[in-house]
């Protein structure tokens, strides 16, 4: 989705961002930093990391972005479970821009790969 | 008592997000499909015990989950199964497998007991990691109501996807109606539809944490979003990177 709303506005980014490259998190995302730094602490759970980043963010940001960045993480911390409890496949895996954006990521590797791709 | 009163908020908590978060305490507190009032809140209340569960930290460190036994920190308001799947749930979903569901449904956890507590979990994780990704103490747990179950079950249903049956592409139909627009779906949006409330409720905090449906064909900026498509993209591709969801 990163890569479509990219391609949308015409805009250069760095995937690798998803993968916490915080220099990547820059390339055309306003807050990019912040926002994966912050994204991140929410979904390891590290309070001191959580509390920092989330300081930031809001320095950087201000509150609005902030608690609509809290609820983007917070509704993907439940979308990845559901997807994963109900061990549902990725619905088309034969598109060029999927089949590369999963190699770029490295992907292949997590073990709920096998709900896609058997193994 | 008055739930999800965000006015002494750290920060302006946008009012769809409260009003989205007491709506689905409000649905929690019901009896559901599967599971009574009290057994939902239960869940509910056990899905807090699984972030600093030992066994769950145990096993998440282990190279198979199985591999580690002992017994979960919990309230022990609920059968040891019902247990395991909660944290196993939020702890190491992406570990889990359909043999692990099958194994549960021969042993009296059903498949659509399951899937009802999946949403019941998933919604209140949810919930809850808003709050502490602000900084905000959990709110309290609402009163369970009484009444039966319904035993409510989709009329369509199929196999053909993941660990559990769900209502296929053109199966929102009749009671099913409102589930999505005709042959419009996706496996993520079929994954509950077991329980088809249990989709009810994650679209609904869905549209206020992220985006409604119609919203998401939106690829630039939502205009009642402080943040733009590709910053709401960022924070999800690294919240799914770092819970190894392939989805």
């Amino acid at each position: 989705m990163l890569r479509v709303s990219a391609m949308t506005t015409d805009t250069e980014v760095d995937l690798q961002a998803i993968n916490g490259d915080a220099e990547s998190a820059a390339v055309g995302i306003e807050f990019g930093p912040e926002l994966m730094r912050f994204a991140e602490s929410v979904a390891t759970g590290n309070a001191e990391a959580l509390r920092r980043s989330r300081q930031a963010l809001l320095d950087v940001a201000g509150p609005a972005v902030l608690v609509d960045a809290a609820g983007v993480a917070a509704n993907f911390q439940r979308m990845v479970r559901i997807a994963d409890a109900a061990g549902i496949p990725v619905d088309d895996m034969t598109t060029e821009l999927g089949q590369q954006v999963r190699d770029e990521l490295g992907i292949s590797r997590f073990p709920s790969a096998r709900n896609s791709i058997g193994g | 008592m008055t739930f999800f009163d965000y006015s002494d908020a750290p920060y302006p908590i946008r009012a769809d997000i409260a009003a989205a978060h007491r709506d689905y305490w409000r649905t929690l507190a019901r009896p559901g499909s599967w599971w009574t009032g009290a057994e939902r809140v239960a869940i509910a209340a056990e899905s807090r015990n699984a972030p600093t569960c030992r066994l769950c930290i145990a096993r998440k460190r282990a190279l198979s989950p199985d591999s580690v036994s002992g017994e979960h920190d919990s309230n022990g308001q609920l059968p040891n199964a019902v247990i395991d799947a909660v944290h196993r749930i939020v702890t190491d979903s992406s570990r889990l497998t359909k043999r692990y569901v099958e194994d549960n449904a021969a042993a009296d956890l059903s498949k659509a007991a399951y899937v009802e507590l999946v949403g019941i979990v998933v919604a209140v994780f949810s919930i809850d990691e808003f709050h502490r990704a602000l900084g905000m103490e959990l709110a309290p747990l609402p009163t369970p109501e009484p009444g039966p179950i319904s035993r409510y079950r989709p009329a369509r249903l199929s196999e053909d996807i993941g660990f559990v049956p769900t209502v296929p592409p053109h199966g929102a139909v009749g009671a099913e109606a409102d589930l999505w627009p005709p042959g419009r779906t996706a496996n993520v949006v079929r994954a509950l539809t077991l329980v088809p409330d249990a989709l009810r409720d994650w679209r609904a905090l869905a549209t206020a944490q992220y985006l409604s449906f119609a919203g998401m064909q939106n690829f630039v900026q939502d205009p009642a979003r402080a943040i733009n498509r590709m910053q709401m993209e960022l924070v999800a591709g690294r919240v799914s990177a770092i819970n190894e969801c392939f989805y």
